[in-house]
């Protein structure tokens, strides 16, 4: 800094540290909780001392609940989403920047509307287009006066958790920023050698745009697995819904005046034990995705 | 656009895949709320008929709707402008290259990888009248914090948890504008007799206003529709309907009321109202940006 400007460094640390102690509270009261036993909370309260109860819970929320298979549905939904999403946003891109189509700037700005209007807020109508995929099949064919020809629903699937948090247009934003970043001769040098669209979208773009494809796949994993509404409407099978969903209809539903806290905290832990590792060692992606996102 | 390749059928299917999802889970649903607020929609597919501005007539002479668009820009106003001012004091202070800067830059940015609707269960616990951090307080003044009787109480909970949530985002691309501005300018301004606060007014708040209204946007979309998971796992909407937001409130009617039209014509009306915001930030706000250095 410019001055030698000691107290004001003090009154910044200050603020830091209770920046810190609010973003790490509920996490510590989640840890701490988590280590005692039903009855010291049903007694005593929150309170600050460590008991020693901490993998006994975790083994009951491992035996007692159906948050193990729901674990796994976060995984493979969190990974659909980020695979899809990275895969079809790098290939609209390309097809957008190094194509020649005509209506490419109209296909972008439909694309980008997307970011406006987010899943949750069109949640009943998505819901029931999950139910009944073939929907605009049977809208034609019911103007011909011809029946529904069949109903297939997406709804307590793998991939009906995922598809509508893939028909987001930032990936294609960012991939088209990332395309039109680079030098322009690049393209033009590998066409004059002879490199086909495939192989100079494999070969030089690829590699080229890996810092944003690994921030996006970072952010639209993370997106996946703490995403609520969507599979809470989406899977209505307790084998089907994600850990999140899980996690809440767990603490929802339990009787008694006072929840088994201790239970719901170590199960916070365990549902949020993978994306919390992601953010604490993957951070310079998260920092470089958040940068990308505001361009 | 370079326009290099000519394959036509290529280009098309290389764009098919993500045009056909947004066509069939945005677009579609887009249309449809509009369609259905329409018609009167029969719940189990039971058939449909038009009925005009009906729905419309029902859901603006409904109290309870205009009480959850009230809560919405309330929350809107007063959720997104914590969820932005606290970030900044932070990154201000992050700025500064203190001993707590490097800690600071990976801590607040942990709550990004926690659900809102699981953090919520943690705050329900710390916020819980009589087991809580402010029992103590309620041992002392009985009833003065329950946030499951008094409404208002339920509110600033979710307010809390809402910033909790905002930081990450926030925070980082706050600092990451401060951190753009030269060094230079604070020399210069300091020269010229500006101390730290003057400097934060007059060189880093209107150099970094591309930031900040970037984190105004999309703050406030997320807060219309971000609230979900904090509310269903925090209050259910109580106490007495006081924290049913929009967002809560179309859940409920078309989920659990199975209202399916109601329902419809309250995503349209939310719909309309995050346009017209989207439209109001970037046509009167946006004009106000400099955005070259």
């Amino acid at each position: 800094m410019v001055e030698n400007t000691k107290s004001i460094d003090r009154v910044a640390g200050l603020i830091l540290a209770l920046g810190m102690g609010f973003v790490l509270l509920p996490l510590v009261v989640a840890l701490v909780t988590a280590t005692q036993a039903y009855e010291t909370v049903l007694t005593g309260g929150l309170s600050w001392l460590p008991g020693d109860q901490l993998l006994v819970n975790i083994a009951r929320v491992f035996e007692e609940t159906a948050l193990p298979g729901q674990l796994v549905n976060s995984f493979v939904a969190a990974m659909l989403v980020a695979t899809l999403k990275c895969l079809f946003a790098f290939m609209t891109a390309l097809a957008i920047v190094f194509f020649q189509i005509r209506w490419g700037g109209a296909l972008f700005a439909l694309t980008l509307v997307t970011i406006m209007l987010p899943l949750d807020l069109r949640v009943i109508t998505t819901y029931q287009v999950a139910a009944d995929v073939g929907m605009p099949v049977n809208l034609v064919l019911d103007v011909f006066g011809i029946g529904p020809l069949m109903r297939l629903s997406v709804l307590d699937t793998w991939f009906g958790l995922a598809a509508p948090l893939v028909a987001h247009g930032t990936g294609t934003f960012l991939f088209r920023q990332a395309f039109l970043a680079m030098p322009r001769d690049l393209p033009r040098a590998a066409v004059m050698d002879g490199a086909g669209p495939v192989r100079f979208a494999l070969d030089i773009l690829l590699p080229l745009s890996r810092a944003p494809l690994i921030a996006l796949f970072i952010m639209m994993f993370l997106g996946g697995w703490t995403q609520y509404l969507w599979p809470l409407v989406a899977a209505s099978r307790p084998d089907m819904q994600t850990a999140v969903v899980g996690l809440s209809r767990l603490a929802n539903d339990m009787p008694g005046a006072v929840p088994d806290y201790p239970l719901i905290m170590a199960g916070a832990l365990v549902v949020s034990a993978i994306p919390l590792a992601m953010v604490a060692l993957l951070q310079r992606f998260i920092v470089r995705g958040y940068a990308l996102s505001e361009k | 656009m370079l326009a290099l390749f000519p394959q036509r059928w290529l280009a098309f299917a290389l764009i098919l895949p993500q045009t056909l999802l947004i066509a069939l889970f945005f677009y579609l649903p887009v249309y449809l709320a509009f369609y259905w607020s329409f018609t009167l929609e029969r719940p189990f597919g039971g058939g449909s008929e038009f009925v005009g501005l009906q729905n419309y007539a029902r859901v603006l002479a409904d109290p309870e709707f205009w009480r959850s668009l009230r809560l919405t820009f309330v929350f809107m106003v007063i959720g997104s402008t914590l969820a932005i001012v606290i970030p900044l004091i932070l990154a201000l202070a992050a700025d500064r290259h203190i001993r707590l800067s490097q800690p600071a830059r990976n801590i607040l940015v942990w709550p990004k990888g926690v659900a809102g609707a699981s953090i919520g269960l943690v705050f329900v616990f710390i916020f819980n009248p009589f087991l809580g951090l402010l029992a103590p307080l309620n041992a002392v003044f009985p009833g003065i914090w329950n946030p499951r009787i008094d409404g208002a109480d339920a509110f600033t909970m979710i307010v809390v948890a809402h910033v909790w949530g905002g930081i990450p985002f926030n925070f980082v691309v706050l600092l990451s504008g401060l951190q753009a501005v030269p060094q230079v300018l604070h020399r210069a301004a300091a020269l010229d007799g500006a101390g730290p606060w003057r400097r934060v007014r007059d060189v880093q708040l209107p150099l970094i206003a591309p930031q900040l209204f970037l984190t105004f946007a999309l703050e406030f979309t997320e807060s219309v529709t971000g609230a979900f998971g904090l509310i269903d796992s925090m209050t259910e909407g109580g106490p007495g309907g006081s924290t049913t937001l929009l967002v809560y409130k179309i859940y409920v009617d078309g989920f659990r009321g199975y209202d399916l039209s109601g329902a419809a014509t309250q995503t349209a009306l939310l719909m309309i109202f995050v346009l017209i915001l989207t439209a109001f930030q970037f046509l009167v706000l946006e004009r106000r940006v400099r955005y070259e250095r």
